[in-house]
């Protein structure tokens, strides 16, 4: 059969495989170690209170789980939890309104030709312009989370879009002819076909919501988060705490991206799309 | 006895100045179990003729009745079978297969024992759980034909079936749709420019005009199967339907250049 090969052979493919792993893993290591070298050459050399060395900021990142912060008197751990709140909520708004009206707009032209106006206006704006409006309009809980909604809720509504109209006619005429209703090919057809490209959008609208996360919480945010946490310890020159909470953000955006790309890559390996 | 009747078909496409006429004047009858292949070159309207039957385009004038009824909308008493295969990505064979059964509400069980009749007849016997990415483009196909017949459907529609596939796939896949005709009895419409293909498979192959499609002639192949590609019959069958052809395609209007049809 295709595809198939003698086992010896396999063998060999697999073991070539993971020698090649193996080297990618070394130059991930020796680029990571190269940039930190360089920060930390840098710093030592230019010797100011704002670039704190590699050892500083380490030290700041794994203290700030366990001892209270001096300027909100909480552990990185609260923080954590207070910004993926306000994270998880306005990315779930996203996916409840996008997905649908993304479902809707690519179906049927005439709600496409209405919406299509408001939305291409609306989208060049950039997320964080909309922070004071929502600031003053709905306060100090809402204003992360619709922030949040706006970096994810484009993204995700234009690969549904996309996804929809991307369906082969020829699958839709094969279902067709097999006694399929509209209703059938939306559902069994349209609806499966789309996946794949949702997965895409979130994965896109993932890696933006976290920018927008610490943009609102920039805007007047109580109750802490980590992008307060960032901006309080800069303003108060706690400078290896700022870096400290730079990572954290950027661990928890690499690997909530990491995740969904992941699992998009497996769904899209499985409908055979590569 | 005919099964479906074709009667004064004809099709036009809306056009800048007026109207391009696609299919005009056609006329046919099939009977049951009969093997019909429908030839010409490209740009004749033989692809819309057959999704005119499915259901999927409307005629502009004529009729089509199948078993004396009126065909109106697409139903799965005609079964298609696409030359790009048209699978879903995301279902694996069985459930490509079983596509048609779901949407009939016909109970798991039921789904399970026809998918597993045509697994065998089509030759996909432990490739049930593969997905169409997994499988080379006559494997896709066969799962294309077992889908189309789960439903049972009165008529077979194929559209250049085997076009996409190279040359000894596309001989093997030939020699595999005769083997499930004469095991199902169904009755067979299907789309070619292959004069070679035409002649190995059917009863009575229908050569069409270019635009307007119509009916030039009608050859009735009586040669046994299965059919020996080298004798002088298929040689002198084969002649003479590609010198009609290529008169067609000489005398076709300026605009169609060139043309597929195949040795």
């Amino acid at each position: 059969m295709k595809g198939e090969m003698p086992i010896n052979e396999k063998d060999a493919q697999s073991r070539k495989i993971w020698k090649k792993r193996l080297i990618n893993l070394g130059i991930v290591i020796l680029s990571l170690s190269s940039f930190t070298a360089v920060w930390w050459a840098v710093a030592l050399y230019l010797n100011i209170a704002y670039l704190p060395t590699p050892p500083v900021v380490f030290k700041a990142f794994f203290e700030s789980f366990y001892i209270n912060d001096p300027n909100l008197g909480n552990k990185m751990g609260q923080n954590i939890v207070v910004s993926g709140e306000r994270f998880i909520g306005g990315f779930f708004l996203a996916l409840v309104i996008a997905v649908p009206l993304g479902l809707l707009m690519g179906f049927l032209s005439s709600i496409n030709t209405f919406a299509k106006p408001i939305i291409e206006l609306l989208r060049p704006i950039p997320p964080i312009a909309w922070v004071p409006f929502f600031f003053v309009a709905f306060g100090t809980f809402w204003n992360p989370i619709l922030t949040v909604f706006i970096g994810a809720f484009f993204p995700i509504l234009t690969n549904v879009i996309l996804g929809v109209r991307s369906v082969e006619p020829a699958m839709l005429d094969a279902a067709r002819t097999q006694g399929a209703r509209r209703v059938d090919l939306f559902s069994k057809v349209i609806l499966p076909f789309s996946v794949p490209y949702l997965m895409t959008g979130i994965t896109i609208g993932l890696g933006v919501a976290w920018m927008c996360i610490v943009a609102a919480e920039w805007y007047g945010a109580v109750g802490g988060g980590v992008g307060y946490y960032i901006i309080i310890s800069g303003q108060t020159a706690f400078y290896a705490n700022m870096f400290a909470g730079m990572i954290v953000i950027a661990l928890l955006g690499l690997s909530t991206v990491t995740l969904s790309g992941y699992l998009e890559s497996l769904i899209k390996k499985r409908m055979g799309m590569k | 006895m005919s099964i479906l009747s074709i009667q004064n078909l004809k099709k036009t496409f809306p056009k800048e100045d007026g109207e391009m006429v696609a299919i005009q004047d056609f006329s046919l009858d099939v009977k049951q179990g009969e093997f019909v292949c429908i030839l010409g070159p490209s740009g004749c309207g033989k692809t819309t003729l057959l999704r005119i039957i499915a259901g999927l385009e409307t005629s502009t004038s004529g009729e089509i009745l199948l078993n004396d009824k009126k065909i109106t909308s697409p139903g799965s008493d005609r079964g298609m079978v696409f030359q790009e295969f048209a699978l879903l990505p995301w279902r694996n064979v069985r459930r490509n297969m079983e596509f048609g059964l779901e949407i009939k509400k016909v109970s798991k069980d039921e789904r399970r024992r026809i998918s597993d009749r045509f697994i065998e007849l089509v030759g996909l016997k432990g490739f049930e759980n593969y997905h169409p990415y997994q499988l080379s483009g006559g494997m896709k196909q066969r799962v294309g034909i077992a889908r189309a017949l789960a439903n049972d459907p009165a008529v077979l529609l194929m559209d250049e079936p085997f076009g996409a596939l190279d040359a000894q796939t596309r001989n093997l896949m030939q020699k595999e749709l005769l083997r499930i005709w004469q095991e199902t009895k169904k009755t067979v419409i299907f789309i070619t420019h292959s004069v070679d293909e035409a002649c190995y498979l059917a009863d009575r192959i229908v050569v069409m005009t270019t635009r307007p499609g119509m009916i030039k002639d009608i050859f009735n192949v009586t040669m046994p199967r299965p059919r020996d590609r080298a004798s002088p019959e298929f040689a002198q069958l084969r002649k003479t339907i590609l010198a009609e052809l290529e008169r067609e395609v000489v005398s076709a209007p300026a605009t169609i250049t060139g043309t597929e049809a195949q040795v």
